[in-house]
Formats: C-alpha cells, sequence, structure tokens
C-alpha cells in the first residue's frame, strides 16, 4: 500500500477534501522561475496571505529533486491546513501523500488516474473548451481549471480563453471551476462574478518581492464578488449568473429546442414568459421532452 | 391483401375531438432503433401514437427515439409511465401538454412495482383531477368492471384495461372481466398491455374493443415492422368481424344441409 495522504483516517478523507475544495478561493501553482530553494518561503508567505490551495509545477528536473521538493512542499500546505496537489505525476501524487493531481488535456487519462489514486483523492483537469468540462464531468473530476483567461509564458502558444469559457464551464459542472491564466487581483473578481469557484495565480504571487501581500491583495479583492448561486436542473446543481431570468439559461444551455418543456418549482411557465421568471438560488427546475414509450418505467 | 385493413369511414374511433381511421393505438418504447420505430408505425397505419416525458440529458446526446417522427401528423397520447400517485402523474401529465402537441393524455399510476399493476384508487383521482383540467383522459387500469365505471364516471374518455402486466407478453388473462368491461363501460374500451400476438388483438376487438395499444408485441417481435403490419390486419378484422355480429351457437349443428343426402350414403 502507497503512503497514506494527510489525514487519512477514515472513510470520509474523500468527503472531507472536497469539503475544503469547495470552500477554497485562492489557488497557488508554482513557477518554474522560482528557485526550488526558494519555492518554500514562497509557499508559506503566499499561505499567510490567504492561499487555501497549492499546486506543485515544475518542469524539467530529475524525479528525486522534484520528490524531495513535494515532500518539503506537502508539509508545509498540510501543516496549515492547505490543499497539497501535484501536477502531472500521478504516481508521484500517491507516493508522496499529495491530497491530488492536476491532469492537463495532454496528462494521464482521469481514469487511469483515478485508478491509480483511488476514490479519495481529489482529481482536477484542465479545459480550455465546452466539449473538455463535458468529458472532465464524464469521468468524475473533482474540478476543473479554466483558462487561460490570458496568454501567459507560463503556457506559450495557448490561445487565450477569456471569462466566456468560465461562464461556460460553471454552467456545465457542479463542482468547483478555476480560473486560471494571468489573472490580477481586479481580475481575480471578475472571474468570481463570470461564475468561477476559484481564481488560480502564478506569477502574480510567486514573483511577487511579498507573496505574502499579493495573496491577501487577491483575498480582498475576491471578498467583494457576487458569485453564481446554484440552482437545480433535474436534480443535478447547476450554477446560473446572478439575477438571470429561464430564457437567458435555457438559451445558454440550449434548453430552448421544440417541445422541451421547464417547470420552475413546480410550475410550468409558458415560454413567452420565461423572460419575466428571475432564477434565484435553490430554484429546482425540471427540463423534460417527449421520449419514447408506451407503458410502464 | 392488407387492403382489409381500411377501416369504413363512417366506422371512424372517435375520442376528444379526433377521429381515428385505425384503431391500433401504436406505442413507441423498446425499439431497436429509431428507423425501426418509424417504419413500424407508417406499416401499422395507426393514427395514434404514445409518448413517454422524460428529463432532458443536459450535456451529451439529446437524441431520443422519436428522432425523425413528424410527431405532428399523429394524434399524440402522452402517458404519465412513471408516476406512483395521481400526484406526480398530474405533474407529468401538466408537463406534456405544455409540449403544446396534445391535450391527450393516458393516465398511468403503477401501484405494484414489480408487476407494474396499476394503483386502481390514485388512477381514478389523477383521472378525476386531469378531466377538471381540461385534458382528454384516457386511464391505463386493471381489467376490473366496477373500476371501469367509476372511470367513465369520473369523465375519462376511454377506458383502457389492460390485457395482461405491462410489458409482458400474457395476452388476455381474463377474458371475460375485460368482455364484462366492454359490455357495462359506456365510454370506449381500449385495451392495453399484454397483447402479444395479432390474435390477442383481434379477439378483443371482436368482442367489442372500441382499439387496442400494442407496443412490446411489435417493437420485440422478430419482424417488428411485419408484426405492426399484421396487428393493423387483425385490429381491423375484429373490428368487420364484430360490426358483422359474431354467430353464437352453444351446440352441434351441422353446417351442410341434412336434406338431399344421396340415400346410398343413408344407413337404413
Amino acid at each position: 500500500m502507497s503512503q497514506p495522504s494527510a489525514g487519512s483516517s477514515g472513510p470520509a478523507t474523500g468527503a472531507r477534501l472536497r469539503e475544503r475544495l469547495q470552500a477554497a478561493r485562492l489557488y497557488l501553482v508554482s513557477d518554474d522561475a522560482t528557485p526550488a530553494a526558494r519555492l518554500p518561503l514562497v509557499l508559506e508567505a503566499a499561505i499567510a496571505g490567504g492561499v487555501d490551495i497549492f499546486q506543485l509545477r515544475r518542469k524539467g528536473v530529475e524525479p528525486e529533486e522534484l520528490r524531495q521538493l513535494a515532500v518539503q512542499c506537502r508539509d508545509i500546505c498540510h501543516e496549515r491546513g492547505v490543499l497539497f496537489i501535484v501536477d502531472d505525476w500521478v504516481d508521484l501524487a500517491r507516493d508522496c501523500g499529495a491530497d491530488g493531481v492536476h491532469l492537463g488535456q495532454t496528462d494521464m487519462p482521469l481514469e487511469e488516474a483515478r485508478r491509480r489514486l483511488g476514490d479519495e483523492a481529489l482529481i482536477g483537469r484542465s479545459t480550455h473548451n465546452r466539449e473538455q468540462v463535458v468529458e472532465a464531468m464524464a469521468h468524475r473530476a473533482d474540478y476543473v481549471s479554466a483558462g487561460p483567461i490570458h496568454q501567459t509564458p507560463t503556457k506559450p502558444g495557448r490561445p487565450a480563453v477569456g471569462f466566456e469559457h468560465v461562464a461556460v464551464a460553471a454552467r456545465r459542472t457542479e463542482v468547483p471551476v478555476v480560473a486560471i491564466g494571468g489573472l490580477g487581483p481586479q481580475e481575480a473578481r471578475l472571474a468570481l462574478e463570470s461564475g468561477a469557484d476559484m481564481v488560480a495565480v502564478v506569477r502574480a504571487i510567486c514573483s511577487a518581492d511579498h507573496p505574502q501581500e499579493a495573496a491577501s491583495r487577491f483575498r480582498d479583492a475576491m471578498r467583494e464578488a457576487q458569485t453564481w448561486p446554484w440552482i437545480f436542473i433535474n436534480g443535478v446543481p447547476r450554477k446560473c449568473r446572478p439575477g438571470e431570468h429561464l430564457g437567458e439559461l435555457a438559451a445558454a444551455l440550449e434548453l430552448d429546442g421544440a417541445g422541451v418543456v421547464v417547470e420552475v418549482n413546480g410550475s410550468i411557465p409558458a415560454r413567452e414568459s420565461w423572460a419575466l421568471v428571475e432564477l434565484r438560488a435553490g430554484d429546482r427546475l425540471e427540463v423534460v421532452h417527449f421520449v419514447g414509450g408506451g407503458s410502464g418505467d | 391483401m392488407w387492403e382489409v385493413a381500411r377501416v369504413t369511414e363512417d366506422d371512424a374511433l372517435r375520442l376528444g375531438g379526433v377521429s381515428l381511421g385505425s384503431r391500433l393505438i401504436h406505442g413507441t418504447g423498446k425499439f431497436s432503433s429509431a428507423a425501426v420505430l418509424r417504419e413500424a408505425i407508417r406499416a401499422s397505419g395507426a393514427q395514434m401514437i404514445t409518448l413517454a416525458v422524460r428529463r432532458l440529458h443536459l450535456d451529451g446526446d439529446r437524441r431520443s427515439e422519436l428522432e425523425g417522427i413528424d410527431l405532428t401528423s399523429y394524434t399524440l397520447l402522452p402517458n404519465t409511465a412513471g408516476a406512483t400517485s395521481a400526484q406526480e402523474a398530474v405533474r407529468l401529465a401538466r408537463l406534456a401538454r405544455a409540449a403544446g402537441l396534445s391535450d391527450f393524455i393516458k393516465v398511468e399510476v403503477v401501484g405494484e412495482p414489480e408487476t407494474l399493476l396499476p394503483d386502481p384508487i390514485e388512477t381514478l383521482t389523477a383521472t378525476a383531477q386531469l378531466v377538471k383540467e381540461g385534458f382528454t383522459v384516457m386511464p391505463y387500469a386493471s381489467d376490473d368492471v366496477a373500476l371501469a365505471l367509476r372511470l367513465a364516471e369520473a369523465g375519462a374518455a376511454a377506458v383502457m384495461p389492460g390485457a395482461a402486466p405491462i410489458g409482458s407478453t400474457l395476452g388476455v388473462l381474463n377474458a371475460h372481466n375485460l368482455r364484462l368491461i366492454i359490455a357495462k363501460c359506456p365510454v370506449p374500451v381500449i385495451v392495453d398491455a399484454g397483447l402479444a400476438a395479432p390474435s390477442d388483438a383481434a379477439r378483443v376487438m371482436e368482442w367489442g374493443a372500441a382499439g387496442v395499444l400494442v407496443n412490446t408485441g411489435i417493437a420485440r417481435a422478430g419482424d417488428p415492422v411485419a408484426m405492426a403490419r399484421a396487428f393493423s390486419a387483425a385490429v381491423a378484422a375484429g373490428r368487420v368481424a364484430h360490426r358483422a355480429g359474431l354467430a353464437e351457437e352453444a351446440h352441434a349443428r351441422a353446417s351442410s344441409p341434412t336434406e338431399g343426402i344421396p340415400s346410398a350414403l343413408v344407413r337404413p
């Protein structure tokens, strides 16, 4: 058996990790430009500034060097109640007792990572379009990242997807959406208002002269954000834009096809009046259509 | 040879303001593909088809087996399948009507999950409520005479007693009850569920059923399209036979004249 992850003292570990993931707002990702010797200091300062989840991302290092760094970061995170995620290296994540792994689109398939890590571990997935979000959900990702919002030197050559993709991802998942890609504090707030649950930051904290202050600036800016309310569609939790009406939601989720009927909290508004139905947190929507059937279930 | 399947104009089945030339109602569940379903309906000549109401998949494939069928060219009979209470049936009926394609509703309230037999009390409650709301209500019911009368009294446009449990191919299990319902019920009786063979359909039509609903018997046949055609012919034959009046004789009586038999053949 592999080394247990921190806090694995019962069957509820996975549930506790997911609870903490739900509550997280600021996600720090390490920067290749930060020397390995300095990284623990940056991490400690950033955590003091309000980081709730940290991803160790390191390209082009020796496995042993990476392992040592991972153990160091894991200890710092776990002593301070911060989630610790390893980028790409699934076996390292398992062996060093990380809380989970983050997988890019070209990394290991989610099923294989899940098989190696078990049900408890958190698995995050980078997404750049709607299909990738749907695919990540189908394979039980625990969170998805949406980005890059802007083009960044961290991912050279990857086209920016803007806040639009954040909103698309927010509408298609019930797991946290992490906005990433060259965001500053004010944009972090915009990201949350576009439907993100968390903002991931690389350079703006790692390369800052004072990582703690940089992190707390993000925290402060995000505190004011008006986040998206949760509703239920066909029994599944989904987010919608604050103040959105049923017509907008239906258009965004393509629920406005012929023969589709929507029930909101037990009553059925006529399609002509969908624009008058303002959605509120906790609303329960049923979206139905005709299918083949004779009798029975 | 299928010309017999045409019903004469004056013998159309009238239900809730529509006039159906075919007395075969076609179910649309359990077909192997949308293409087979489409061809089977066409072959059956049915003008009324049943549908179910289900959640739309939010992501991924939203197509259903109804893809490619022009729903506006049929009278639609949505059902409340999946309901286990009057309340759920009423809710499904309202959702079905809100699609804007039909005011008909086949009330179906399963009372027992393993046999799928209907709950008579919830069925009656839902029927009464939906009649009040202006639906054309056709409740699926157990083969009980008193219940059929109560459903008719509640305003059902037709009563649909089951020949056998839903999805089974057991045929007519209680011929006597079905015949009594057909004889007593003041509204059209459409026999639903369990009709496996065209002969089952012909039989109940001969007794005077106003129509039949067939799904599994066609959908699960070796060749559903050919079976749809066979059911169509059987329903029409049974109907014509009913209208013609069945000969009834309790005792043996020769069909050939008893007079003029050549003497050589007569025993001394």
